[in-house]
């Protein structure tokens, strides 16, 4: 009964929080350019817009792949609410970004055919740096579950500081953020156009839109896990964490897939290995 | 039961004699048909028998059956060696003389010629039987109208189909002995089978390439014998048995005997492709497809995976089992690389099944119950979606003339019903709540308390989404509404329809499969079953909600998809640079020309180039196999 709770408040918690945050970031992200920026709500109203457009794509698969993205985000938030299995979570998660790809792909059209390519070369980056993150947790808690992490009297994060770090990598990328935005951009006035996103529209960009909310809520809810012990810590952790985020959004340019790629599985592996290696010993 | 044993293994046999004597396609057409049905039922009687004890075969016509497997064993090798005179190939010639003299000090010297039990059915020789009777029957009933289709390309004065039937069916026999067997001379002798039947399938159409591939995947195999033969010897001068049984029971006995047992793995490695062996399995796609399906899927790799998983306890605990799961890690995350940097369908369809085995060998080498019951499971799903993945690449082949990934762009347009079976082949191949995913679920779980093996997991796990995500998505496309419906001759359809059913059913059966077969394997069984529910004490999957919540979900989205002929179609962005009438992202380019949408996969050539990769991986796992080898002793 409590699961089913906790999954039902996962499902709504999902895109209420994810909308708010990025009405935050954009807010935040105006106030570091000097400018007032759009109402907190704007997220939602953007979205409210979009649902309320004409239905159109160039692929029926496309309509197919957007829901599936999202109801395979929203699952594996509800799974993450309902203390699952950390791995299983995130394979889920999977689902719904390959599903993303590969509606991109069914387009014919030259935008977004090069940001699913890219998109995927995003997903070879951060999913090997986010499955060792996953084991660090097994080796502090003996576990892959959620569960066992709130057993723990000690914050994660003195033992896994490397770990949260390399998470920092994955956690750029799937928020889309500079220097990794390179699948799909904010502007659409740029070389990319909107990349995977191009082809996406009205209803179907909403419920990409939507997705997008639940995977950030998946992120950061991952972020909180590194200090279960204190709510007040917690709290600190994942706003400090999100204004670097929003820092390094707006002072990086955009980066290439190769020193992405090269920067994540060098650095951020290399940092899980280390850290990996300290929790092997101890 | 001896006869249902014997069924398992004769019927195709016979079958095969069947096939190649009686030179007519009625009759052939028939017999396999036949063949696979029996084969299915009699497999399925074994299932509803359960596991049993080690039984005696007895002898025939007077004949012990022992004998009669071991004069088998050197006709065998005559006719190897007779093959490695005919294409002037020393090292086969060498390899099977090694065989043959080792056998005979063996068979002089070494053993006491006392009466072991043949034949026997655990849980895990009841798994195999069952893939290889009613997946390879399935392979081999798509291939009747196939290997018309395919004789018809190649305008042949006289078919050569009784010969492909012969070795096609009689492959099935193999396996089903090699999976039952408890003397190890019998098993000996059906790892040899195998490997004839598939140098004969592989070389099949007879062309230059196909010649030079089988050849090397002779030679290949050979060398597996050898070790096999020293492996077995090895074995035996410390255990004094023939029988598995007992060498299982007893366990680790010393350095001499685990380096034996490191030997038999090595045979089951060049027989599963593993690098630095990977080069025959990746030129046997040469031979028509359904040999492709048939190696791939559920014979001669899975008897290298076997042969590696069967003697999983022999080795348990000792440093040898490390350096398994460190070979297998590795291969799973090299071929996954190269997998990456390929545009031929069945070539990244080959590098898959290597990497993927490389995971199942890891898996025996971790040798925890959470890992075995994974490397079970994916023995089980691999087989289903990778024969499926074959025979649409097939299917493709012969409709469009090409297996290149970048020719099939937009496939559902033309062939709706390939296209849609070869993309549920991939997602069942790729993402949850599917078998193959289940089982690589288990095994980063129980490879998480080994640092290298993780990594490298974590490693291929990544690179294996890039290279499937991107063959699903190139093959959407809408179809025209006038657009005339896919055909597909019953004997086609049937086999696909069923893989794909039983890809989608069986992964939604697999806490119940774990249940009934694995769970009774050990002795502290990995996970607790409930409602379709694996809880174990390092995580939790819960299979069946997972399945339906992820179901209905689908169905919702292909529902709302169906209708799309209601949602107004645009044409793609192209910076508004369309041409007026068409719909399909063509734009108006220099001299006001028309310009048509072209686009390509990154196959990351700078990285991941198949050439410049290849040595340096062979290096590395020749250092990885030596170091397993010397880490036995």
């Amino acid at each position: 009964m409590d699961t089913l709770l906790l999954i039902i408040l996962g499902l709504v918690a999902g895109p209420v929080l994810g909308g708010l945050i990025a009405g935050l970031d954009r807010r935040v992200t105006a106030w570091f350019q000097s400018r007032q920026g759009p109402p907190i709500m704007q997220a939602f109203y953007d979205v409210a817009k979009l649902l309320g457009k004409e239905k159109m794509v160039v692929n029926q698969w496309q309509i197919l792949c957007a829901w599936v993205y999202m109801i395979a985000a929203a699952i594996s938030v509800a799974l993450f609410f309902a203390q699952g299995d950390l791995l299983l979570i995130f394979f889920v998660q999977a689902v719904g970004a390959v599903f993303l790809v590969m509606g991109a792909m069914a387009a014919k059209s030259p935008y977004s055919q090069v940001g699913a390519q890219r998109e995927l070369m995003q997903i070879l980056a951060y999913e090997p740096v986010l499955i060792l993150v996953f084991v660090g947790f097994y080796l502090v808690t003996g576990s892959f579950s959620i569960e066992a992490v709130w057993q723990l009297d000690q914050p994660l994060l003195a033992k896994m500081p490397l770990l949260y770090l390399a998470l920092g990598y994955a956690l750029t990328i799937k928020l889309r953020k500079s220097p990794f935005d390179f699948s799909t951009s904010h502007h659409g006035h740029q070389e990319l156009v909107k990349g995977v996103l191009t082809e996406y529209s009205g209803p179907y960009l909403a419920l990409v839109e939507i997705a997008h909310w639940y995977e950030t809520v998946l992120v950061l809810g991952l972020c909180s896990l590194f200090w279960t012990t204190n709510p007040l810590w917690m709290a600190v952790l994942l706003i400090g964490t999100y204004m670097l985020e929003i820092l390094v959004d707006n002072t990086m340019a955009r980066m290439t897939w190769r020193w992405m790629l090269k920067r994540v599985w060098l650095l951020g592996m290399g940092m899980s290995v280390v850290n990996l290696i300290w929790l092997y010993a101890g | 039961m001896s006869n249902l044993l014997l069924l398992l293994i004769l019927l195709p046999v016979a079958a095969a004699l069947v096939c190649y004597f009686v030179r007519s396609s009625a009759v052939r057409k028939l017999t396999v048909v036949a063949t696979g049905a029996i084969l299915t039922l009699a497999s399925l009687a074994l299932l509803g028998q359960g596991a049993f004890e080690p039984v005696m075969v007895g002898s025939f016509l007077g004949i012990s059956s022992d004998f009669l497997v071991t004069v088998l064993d050197f006709a065998l090798l005559g006719v190897i060696f007779f093959y490695g005179l005919k294409h002037r190939n020393l090292l086969i010639q060498g390899f099977s003389l090694v065989q043959a003299a080792l056998l005979v000090w063996f068979e002089l010297f070494m053993i006491d010629h006392s009466a072991v039990p043949a034949l026997m059915g655990d849980e895990l020789s009841i798994i195999m039987v069952l893939i290889i009777s009613i997946i390879g029957s399935l392979i081999c009933i798509f291939a009747i109208p196939y290997m018309d289709e395919h004789e018809e390309h190649l305008h042949l004065k006289k078919s050569r189909q009784p010969r492909f039937f012969f070795f096609l069916v009689l492959f099935l026999g193999a396996m089903n002995g090699l999976v039952l067997a408890n003397n190890i001379m019998w098993l000996y002798f059906f790892f040899e089978v195998t490997t004839l039947c598939s140098f004969m399938l592989i070389g099949h159409d007879a062309t230059e390439v196909a010649t030079k591939n089988s050849v090397r995947a002779l030679w290949m195999n050979s060398l597996g014998g050898v070790a096999f033969v020293i492996g077995m010897m090895l074995v035996y001068a410390k255990t004094g048995s023939l029988s598995i049984t007992d060498i299982l029971a007893a366990g680790p006995q010393g350095a001499l005997m685990v380096t034996g047992v490191g030997f038999l793995c090595l045979a089951g490695f060049t027989k599963a492709a593993q690098v630095p062996f990977q080069s025959w399995l990746l030129g046997a796609m040469v031979a028509p497809t359904p040999v492709s399906a048939l190696l791939h899927s559920s014979t001669m790799v899975k008897a290298g995976v076997y042969v590696v998983l069967r003697f999983a306890p022999a080795y348990a605990g000792t440093l040898l089992s490390d350096g398994v799961a460190i070979c297998g890690a590795f291969t799973f995350v090299a071929c996954a690389a190269l997998a990456i940097g390929q545009s031929n369908g069945k070539k990244i369809l080959a590098y898959s099944t290597v990497s993927n085995l490389g995971l199942i060998i890891c898996c025996a080498g971790i040798n925890t119950p959470l890992a075995i019951t994974a490397a079970v499971m994916l023995i089980i799903f691999h087989a289903i979606s990778k024969s499926l993945l074959f025979l649409c690449v097939g299917t493709i082949e012969q409709s469009i003339g090409s297996r290149d990934i970048e020719d099939m762009r937009g496939l559902y347009a033309k062939y709706p019903r390939t296209a849609l079976l070869t993309i549920i082949g991939i997602l069942t191949m790729l993402l949850p709540p599917f078998g193959v995913l289940m089982g690589k679920w288990m095994a980063i779980e129980a490879a998480s308390s080994n640092i290298w093996v993780i990594v490298m997991l974590a490693m291929g796990s990544a690179l294996t989404v890039v290279y499937w995500a991107r063959w699903g998505g190139s093959l959407m496309a809408s179809r025209d509404a006038d657009a005339p419906a896919e055909r597909q001759p019953a004997l086609i359809s049937m086999p696909l329809m069923t893989l794909c059913a039983s890809a989608v059913v069986l992964s939604f059966a697999s806490p119940w499969i774990y249940n009934y077969m694995l769970a009774p394997m050990f002795k502290s069984a990995p996970f607790a079953m409930n409602l379709g529910v694996l809880s174990g004490s390092m995580g939790s999957y819960a299979v069946a909600p997972l399945f339906i919540a992820l179901g209905l979900g689908v169905l919702f989205a292909a529902k709302a998809a169906a209708g799309f002929r209601k949602v107004k179609i645009a044409a793609p962005y192209v910076a508004g640079a369309n041409t007026p009438d068409d719909m399909d992202g063509t734009y108006i380019g220099p001299m006001n020309g028309p310009v048509p949408f072209t686009a390509a996969n990154m196959y990351l050539g700078e990285l991941f180039a198949e050439g410049k990769l290849t040595p340096i991986f062979n290096a590395l796992a020749i250092a990885l196999i030596v170091l397993m080898l010397g880490g036995a002793l």
